[in-house]
Formats: C-alpha cells, sequence, structure tokens
C-alpha cells in the first residue's frame, strides 16, 4: 500500500483500531465476569492488563503517520489556542522580544552593511592600500590608518619595480565649481591615475574609463560622473557624453558614468572623477607625500610576500634618495580595514550591547514562561497521565516559545526596518557621504538569515528551560495541587538566577553608557583652544586663470575681508589654509638653529598660513612675543614663523623660543625664519586628539589659491552666510562660497564628537531599555513570590509579626538577588568595559566614580520595584491569608 | 515495573511470537493474546494493550492482513491473517533468532563450566 493511500484512509484506520481495542477490552470484561468477578472488578482489571489505552492507541496510530510533522501541526494549533486564550501574556511576550530582536536585527543590517558585505569591487580581499609614514608616526597603531599619503615619485619607483602587484593607482581630493549645470555651484571631486578605476575593477556604466594620455598636464580634459550627480545635477541626460562643462576655469569634456554601485569610501563625497592633473613639485618632489595609493595584489602574490618586497624597494630608495627617504616606512593596510577602520569598533560594542538587550529580553520572556508553567501544571500533570510522553510535552512548550518568537520577530523586522533607517537619517550627510555603504543597510538574505537564528535563539531559550521542568517534576508528582505555602523550590530559584542575570546584564549596559556619556562630555568640554561660539567658516577657491599670481590672491583676500568686515554683524574676519578641528592639513619638514641632524631624519610639523589677524579673530591667546602684523610681516619684510605652545615644549625643550631660529629643508633655497610669537594650543586635529605641534606662517608670505575663512559673528553666525555670499559675487562672480558651516556645526558633524554622540545615544537607550525589563522582572518575581507566601505572610502577621518585619522580609529577597545581580554585573564590567576602551576619551574603561554611581542608581531603582509589592505584603490581612487556604 | 519487563523482549520478539500464532491460524486481537498467554504458561508477562501498535506495524508492513468478522462471542473484530511476506518473514526471522539463542547458551555454559 502506498504512503499517500494510508495517509487517505489514516481516518478510517484509527476509527478501526479504536473499535478493535473496544472490543478487546468488553470480551475481556465478560470472561472475568463468567469467571466470577463483579463487573466493576472486571473492567478495572481488564484495564490494568491492557495498559495504557490513550497510549496504545496513540503509539498504534504513530506508526501509520508522519509522526514528527503530524505532531508538530497537532502542537502549533494547541498552541495558538494556548496563545489566544491567554492575550495578555502573549502581547507582553511578543512586545518584549519583538524590542529585542528588532534592536538587534537593525544593528545587525548597519553591521552587516559596514562589516560583513563585501566591498562593490571586483576580488575586493586583494584590494589594499600603500602609505608612507615618518618615523613620528610610526609606532601608534591607529595612525596608520588615519595617514595615507605617498609621493608621487615614490608610486612610481613602486609600480615600476613591485612585481606583488598587479596595479598600484593613486588618488587625491579635489573640489570644483561646476559651471554649465544651473547655478555655479561648489562640488566635490576626485583626481585619480588614469588606472583607478580598472584596479578596482570598476567599468563605467555610460562610456568609458580614463585613458593613457589623459593624465599629463597638458592631456586633454575629461571628466566621469558618479550616478548621482548624473542624476541630480544632469537630470539622468542620455546624451551625457555629448556635453561639456566648466570646472573652474577649464571646459571639460565628460566621458563617461559611473555605476549606481560605485562607491568608494575615502571620496565618498565625489561627484567627479577627473585624471590626475598635477605639475612641477607635487610630480617632481618626492618629500611631499600627498598621494594616497590602492593596489591590487598579484594573483599569485600574498601579503606578505608583497610587504617584503616593498620593505627592500623602501630601503633601496632610502639608500638613493637620503635627504627625503631616509627615515621612511612603507604600510600595507588592507583597503577594507582602512574604509570601516573607523566605525568597526563603534559598530562592533553596539551589538554587543544591543545582543545584551536581547539576551535580557530573553529571560524576561522565560521569567513569564515560567509562571505561566506553574500555572499550567495541572495540565500538563493531566495531559501526561492521559499519556503524553514527555518529548511530546516538551515539544508542545517549545512549539508555544517558537510561535511566539516567531511572531516577535515578524514584528520586529518591522521595527527593524523603522530603526535601521532612523540609525542612518541620525548620520549627518557629510559623514555618510564617506561611509556610503552604511545606505546599504537594509534588509537582505544575510538580514533575513540572522533574523531567523535570532527567533530560534530567542524561542528555544526561553521555552526549553520551562519544558524540562515540566516534564521533569511530572514524574515524582501527583495530580494534587502542590502546597501553596511554599516559596522556595526549583523553579523560582531559577527565575531568581534569571532576575540576578538580568540584573547583572543591565549594569554592564548601564556602566557602558556611563562612560559614554563622560566620554562625549568630556570631548564636548574640552577646550578647543579657541572661542568656537559666533564663528562662521567656509572657503573659497581662486582659479588659476583669473588669479594666476601671489598677489593676485592677496589683492582678492584684501578686498574680501575688508568687505566681509563692513557687514553688520560681522566681529572679526581671518583666514586659515585649514577650516578649524577638521583634521585636515599638511605638515613641513625642518630643523632648529643649532640642532643637527642627520640626513633625511628631520622633524616635522604641522604648518599653517593664516591672517595676522588670526590670533586675535579665534581668540586664541598669546603666550610670548607677537603676532603677525601687517607692517612687519608684509610679503616683502623678512620670514618670520609664529608657533604653539606643543610646539615649542616639543623641540624647544623649555628654552625661550622668542629669537630662535628654524629653517624649512625641502629646499636648499630655504633661509633661517625667526620665531616671534608663541600661541596657546589648538585641538586642531580634533577634539579628541592630542595637542600637535604647529608652526604658522604669515598669509601674506605663504598664499594660496584656496582659502578658508573664519568670521566672528555679534549674533548667530548662519544668518551672515547670505550677505557673505553677495560680497563674494559682488567681487567676482566666477566665485563661490564652499561649504559655509558654523563652528558648531563642524563640531557636532567631526568624527570625534559625532562617532561619539551616536553610539552614546544608541547604548543610552538600550541600557534604559535593559533596566526597563531587568527592573519588570525583578517586580514580577517579587509580587509573585509575595502572592505565594500569603499564607505565611499572613501566620507572621497573626503571630505579632510587624509591617516593617513584613517590609524587611519581602526587601530583603529583593535586595538579595540585586546585590548578586549587581556583584556579577560588576565583575563583568571590568572585563566588558576593556572592550570599548577605543571609543572612550579622557576616562577610564574602569572609572570607579562611573561604576559606584551606576550601581547606587540602579539599586535605588531596584528598590523602588521591590517596594511595591512590599506593600502589599504589608498589608495582608491575616484573616483572609489564612482562609484562602 | 510493567515497562521493563516488556522492553526486556528484545526487538522485533513480539511481532515474532505473533507472527507465528497467527500462522497456525487467523485470530483477532483478544484471541491472540489470551493465546499467546495461554501457549507461554503465562511465563510471558505481556501487556495486551501492546499487541496493538506491533499488530499496525505488520500490518503496515503488509506482513498481515485484517479482514472484519465476527468473534465467537458475537463481537465484530478485525481477523488478523499472516500473508505470503509474513510467512517468508516469519521463518527468516525464527532462524536468524534460533541462532542467536544458540549461540548464547553456548556461551552460558561455558561460563558455567
Amino acid at each position: 500500500m502506498n504512503r499517500l493511500k494510508q495517509l487517505f484512509s489514516r481516518g478510517r484506520l484509527y476509527g478501526d483500531l479504536s473499535e478493535e481495542i473496544q472490543a478487546h477490552l468488553e470480551e475481556k470484561v465478560e470472561e472475568l465476569v463468567g469467571n466470577g468477578m463483579s463487573r466493576k472488578e472486571a473492567e478495572s482489571a481488564a484495564r490494568r492488563e491492557f495498559g495504557n489505552v490513550t497510549l496504545t492507541k496513540e503509539e498504534g496510530r504513530d506508526v501509520w503517520r508522519w509522526s514528527f510533522i503530524e505532531n508538530l501541526l497537532s502542537d502549533i494549533r494547541y498552541g495558538l489556542r494556548i496563545l489566544f486564550a491567554n492575550p495578555g501574556f502573549s502581547i507582553v511576550a511578543i512586545l518584549t522580544i519583538a524590542l529585542g530582536i528588532g534592536a538587534n536585527t537593525a544593528i545587525f543590517s548597519v553591521v552587516y552593511a559596514a562589516l560583513l558585505r563585501p566591498l562593490p569591487y571586483s576580488q575586493p580581499e586583494r584590494l589594499i592600500t600603500l602609505t608612507e609614514l615618518r618615523p613620528q608616526q610610526s609606532g601608534a597603531a591607529d595612525v596608520s590608518k588615519q595617514t595615507w599619503d605617498s609621493s608621487y615619485p615614490d608610486y612610481l619607483d613602486w609600480t615600476r619595480r613591485c612585481k606583488s602587484f598587479q596595479a598600484l593607482a593613486g588618488f587625491s581630493g579635489d573640489g570644483f565649481v561646476l559651471f554649465g549645470a544651473g547655478e555655479p555651484e561648489p562640488v566635490s571631486g576626485a583626481q585619480t591615475t588614469i588606472n583607478f578605476f580598472s584596479t578596482l575593477g570598476v567599468k563605467p556604466f555610460l562610456g568609458r574609463d580614463f585613458v593613457v594620455g589623459e593624465d599629463i598636464a597638458k592631456g586633454p580634459k575629461v571628466a566621469i560622473l558618479s550616478y548621482g550627480s548624473w542624476i541630480r545635477r544632469f537630470g539622468g541626460d542620455p546624451h551625457i557624453l555629448d556635453r561639456t562643462i566648466q570646472l573652474d576655469d577649464k571646459s571639460v569634456s565628460i566621458i563617461g558614468v559611473l555605476p549606481r554601485t560605485f562607491e568608494f569610501a575615502p571620496r565618498g563625497n565625489a561627484e567627479i572623477w577627473v585624471p590626475l592633473h598635477i605639475q612641477d613639485d607635487l610630480v617632481t618632489r618626492r618629500s611631499l607625500r600627498w598621494m594616497p595609493v590602492i593596489g591590487r595584489l598579484a594573483q599569485d602574490a600574498t601579503q606578505r610576500q608583497a610587504q617584503a618586497e616593498l620593505n627592500s624597494i623602501t630601503a633601496s630608495l632610502a639608500a638613493a634618495y637620503p635627504q627625503e627617504n631616509a627615515a621612511i616606512q612603507v604600510v600595507m593596510v588592507p583597503l577594507r580595514e582602512r574604509i570601516v577602520g573607523q566605525v568597526q569598533p563603534v559598530l562592533l560594542v553596539l551589538f554587543g550591547a544591543v545582543g545584551f538587550v536581547l539576551l535580557i529580553a530573553c529571560a524576561n520572556v522565560m521569567n513569564l514562561f515560567l509562571v505561566r508553567a506553574a500555572g499550567r501544571r495541572r495540565e500538563f500533570h493531566i495531559r501526561a497521565a492521559l499519556g503524553a510522553g514527555r518529548g511530546r510535552l516538551i515539544s508542545q512548550l517549545l512549539a508555544e516559545s517558537l510561535m511566539l518568537a516567531a511572531a516577535g520577530g515578524v514584528l520586529g523586522l518591522i521595527l527593524a526596518e523603522w530603526g535601521t533607517s532612523l540609525l542612518i537619517a541620525a548620520i549627518p550627510d557629510t559623514l555618510l557621504a564617506f561611509t556610503p555603504f552604511l545606505r546599504d543597510a537594509h534588509t537582505n538574505l544575510a538580514v533575513l538569515a540572522f533574523l531567523a537564528i535570532a527567533v530560534i535563539f530567542t524561542g528555544v531559550t526561553f521555552g526549553l528551560a520551562p519544558a524540562l521542568q515540566i516534564s521533569r517534576g511530572q514524574e515524582s508528582e501527583t495530580l494534587k495541587e502542590e502546597t501553596r505555602a511554599s516559596a522556595g523550590g526549583v523553579r523560582t530559584r531559577l527565575r531568581g538566577l534569571l532576575v540576578v542575570a538580568e540584573i547583572a546584564f543591565s549594569l554592564v549596559l548601564l556602566i557602558g553608557s556611563g562612560l559614554m556619556v563622560k566620554s562625549l562630555a568630556a570631548v564636548l568640554n574640552r577646550d578647543p583652544g579657541f572661542d568656537a561660539k559666533s564663528l562662521l567658516a567656509f572657503s573659497v577657491n581662486l582659479p588659476p586663470t583669473t588669479y594666476p599670481k601671489d598677489p593676485d590672491a592677496i589683492r582678492f583676500d584684501k578686498e574680501f575681508t575688508e568687505r566681509l568686515s563692513a557687514l553688520p554683524g560681522v566681529a572679526g574676519v581671518a583666514s586659515n589654509s585649514v577650516v578649524p578641528l577638521t583634521g585636515n592639513g599638511a605638515s613641513i619638514r625642518f630643523v632648529v638653529e643649532g640642532q643637527p641632524v642627520e640626513k633625511g631624519h628631520e622633524n616635522e610639523c604641522n604648518i599653517r598660513d593664516v591672517s595676522n589677524n588670526y590670533f586675535s579673530v579665534m581668540k586664541i591667546p598669546l603666550r610670548a612675543g607677537r603676532q603677525f602684523a601687517d607692517s612687519a610681516d608684509s610679503t616683502t619684510a623678512p620670514q618670520h614663523v609664529v608657533v604653539n605652545e606643543a610646539w615649542a615644549k616639543e623641540y624647544l625643550h623649555g628654552q625661550d623660543p622668542i629669537g630662535k631660529r628654524i629653517k624649512f629643508t625641502y629646499s636648499p633655497k630655504e633661509n633661517y625664519r625667526e620665531i616671534v610669537g608663541v600661541v596657546g594650543n589648538t585641538a586642531d586635529a580634533g577634539l579628541d586628539r592630542p595637542d600637535e605641534p604647529t608652526l604658522f606662517l604669515p598669509f601674506s608670505q605663504d598664499t594660496n589659491s584656496f582659502i578658508n575663512y573664519v568670521v566672528r559673528t555679534g549674533g548667530s553666525p548662519a544668518s551672515v552666510v547670505g550677505e557673505a555670499r553677495a560680497s563674494l559675487h559682488a567681487i567676482d562672480p566666477q566665485l563661490v562660497l564652499i561649504q559655509p558651516f558654523t563652528m558648531d556645526q563642524i563640531i557636532a558633524q567631526s568624527p570625534s564628537v559625532f562617532l561619539r554622540r551616536y553610539p552614546t545615544y544608541l547604548i543610552g537607550s538600550f541600557a534604559a531599555l535593559a533596566l526597563i525589563l531587568a527592573m519588570i522582572g525583578l517586580y514580577g518575581l517579587v509580587s509573585y513570590s509575595v502572592s505565594q507566601r500569603t499564607r505565611e505572610l499572613g501566620i507572621r502577621i497573626a503571630l505579632g509579626a510587624q509591617q516593617k518585619d513584613v517590609m524587611r522580609l519581602v526587601l530583603g529577597e529583593g535586595a538579595r538577588l540585586t546585590i548578586l545581580g549587581l556583584v556579577f554585573g560588576l565583575l563583568a564590567a571590568l572585563g566588558v568595559t576593556q572592550l570599548m576602551q577605543s571609543l572612550l576619551f579622557g576616562v577610564s574603561a574602569l572609572d570607579p566614580v562611573t561604576f559606584a554611581s551606576v550601581a547606587i542608581v540602579l539599586a535605588l531603582v531596584a528598590v523602588v520595584a521591590c517596594c511595591i509589592p512590599a506593600r502589599r505584603a504589608m498589608r495582608t490581612d491575616p484573616a483572609a491569608a489564612l482562609r484562602y487556604e | 515495573m510493567r515497562d521493563n519487563e516488556q522492553r526486556d523482549l528484545f526487538p522485533g520478539a513480539l511481532e515474532m511470537m505473533i507472527l507465528r500464532t497467527l500462522k497456525r491460524q487467523p485470530l483477532h486481537g483478544y484471541a491472540l493474546a489470551q493465546r499467546i498467554k495461554r501457549t507461554s504458561n503465562d511465563l510471558l508477562q505481556i501487556e495486551e494493550g501492546s499487541l496493538y501498535p506491533a499488530l499496525q506495524r505488520l500490518l503496515k508492513e503488509e506482513l498481515v492482513k485484517a479482514e472484519w468478522g465476527v468473534s465467537s462471542t458475537n463481537r465484530r473484530v478485525r481477523i488478523y491473517k499472516v500473508t505470503a511476506a509474513g510467512a517468508k518473514h516469519l521463518e527468516r526471522e525464527v532462524s536468524r533468532f534460533e541462532r542467536m539463542l544458540e549461540g548464547i547458551t553456548r556461551v552460558l555454559a561455558r561460563g558455567e563450566s
């Protein structure tokens, strides 16, 4: 007989079996009665000899069916009935799970997009980056990720000599004013070597890649658009390849459009890609290190081989060019590491934190299950007595818990979708541009797989313990109700353990978020070294055709500064070659007069070109000497420098800097420059970074065509943007105000602040959620135990226990759990907070104040949670309590 | 415990005894139970109920077949009969069992001397 036929004829088969067994019993009874037994005795004897009728029937049926699936279906049917019968329980459980799973899935979507998803290049694991490190930089591990530049001649030598790479390519950030697509507007761009896209393995979606001959200064001017800019700025024009645009003062033909999926985080905001069109110094000077280099390992080469080969090339370059390369070290970092390096620790800490939330949610639901399981003991005893095997009971409870988990998972997925978009929306565009992979954070197969695993994990976690417990209890106990008065027992002990774990987990989270809050406060309270209030910053780029020489730029600067200063609400205008606090900027090698150095081993420090009034407008304190002055530091005056305190401390070791002389070593034509002033340190590299030694030169003697202005305002800095733009247009309608931001905005968007504030808020919310869940757990357990001890409490009160004794009794129970939880939590936190070391600033991972204050707060909240049931216990009416029994 | 006693029968023993009994004469469930008990001189305390799952297994494997009939006490009962496949199966099982028994006996005899 085939299976299918069996399946359809089974109803009849089952009926046959029942009828047959019935007949068997009747026949037996009849025979026994015939032998002289009473009917009643005969019936029970017949059953005794037959054994368990239900179990026999079930076993008989099991022979026929695909029992696993059928049991499952019946478990599900029964479970659904039970869950619908207790909507309150089900809703609380589902919501708790949904919160836990939703938060985890949302964070996982982001973690996946950032850390797990392969980069959208061909064989991305073979892509590496190269950087040259100077002796002062090597050592600090994270510097190799911050620093990323090489000199062009060195790059050419690597390309020529290094066989371990299939290709090496360089790029550099750039910005243009774009004409020919609506209003003239500043756009971000990048210059690359012509093999840049082919090294990544990316082909334009329209048109072609760069070709040889386009990367020389005199070559044809061409550009490739990013997909986004093609759509936004050119309306997705299908004939875009025939169009010519104007970038600054150059006419450029568009030769291609990049695919929509293309991203390159290090220049994430670049809309227009052009071939490198550098000349002069940048091409020839080996000591000018400005170009980040990426590379693709050759098919048969390993990273180790490549690094070894690079080391030998580096050694030979150092021998050949001691002045430039003597102290240079070449470091290779995988492209992925460089791209996600900064967000990786943040994400991993968040992922860990949210994992704790899920564990606490599980513990809470498990608690609910245990309480409910206690209420269902009778049901299970009856089912067991009727012949349900232990396996069936366990699978029944697991089916229920998995169904709850699945419902929580579905709701959680909705929460996660919403949460993920919130997570991404909270990232400012300027930062999102450099983490383009985060835009990709949404539900995909990997996220769904994670969700499924989380659902099964939670379902099994909170379903299994009660299931095992219930089925263990069943054998020894009879159908009678357990005695009401006892508060002990395995079940309560397990629930106590769960509450202890919840308290411990939430304490860890709270301590983590406490440390984050302290770090954030430390960063925000750090004195940047200047007055950041009422300050507007923006940039202006002077194209070389209209402003070919330094005097042209100086003339523009003078006129623009005068116009700006005359605006109402403007208190001062100054300029710098770098926008403060952005971490950008150039550095230079120098020697101090009277401190001989080995060739190539000169010191190197930051260099900034500032307007004469920069220090006074920024309110950077003058520590010694004088500021730059119009007359003493004019274009033709002797060359002077101002240094900051960090510089004086680092290189003069306590000697008086004023009057000391230094010389730059990049050119033999350089003369000694005298130090005329010392100013306070500014947190130029970022609010969480140490003060860096910095040299200042007067703008009049070291002029740039890209000028960053800072405007001190009387009122709101944002309100002068319009007038500043109008003033600029009045001087030259071709010029554009680039990236006007208030200093407050710059601070808020700087990685040092944002990469702290963001996880601080998140971990804070996780910790709050954890605390609430843990307190619900504690409250629930204490209330339950009070209700179980009503009789005991009644007797105690009847025997003369005072209200405060009862209070002490109940609170004592809560306190025991809380103290245990706090002890375990503190111990765990000692280890766990070490993992978030890299996110902390100005606070130790073991900060005793945070540890203690968080523990005290948690203890206080726990007391409140226990007080409610304690008050109820106090009001126990002894008469009623005793009658209740 | 009864449960354990029943488990002491090796797997397939019950089926073998059922087949042997039915081969002699087609029987319905109750009669089969009584027959096995009596034949074993009540040495085997088989739970009567356990016959039924075993019969269901044999039915499923098509080693026996069942037809509704009337018992001596005038009840509608299912009468079980060994099929050709069942007879062959029984032969195989019995010879296997005898070999096993012989083996066990030898080992036990050796142990005594």
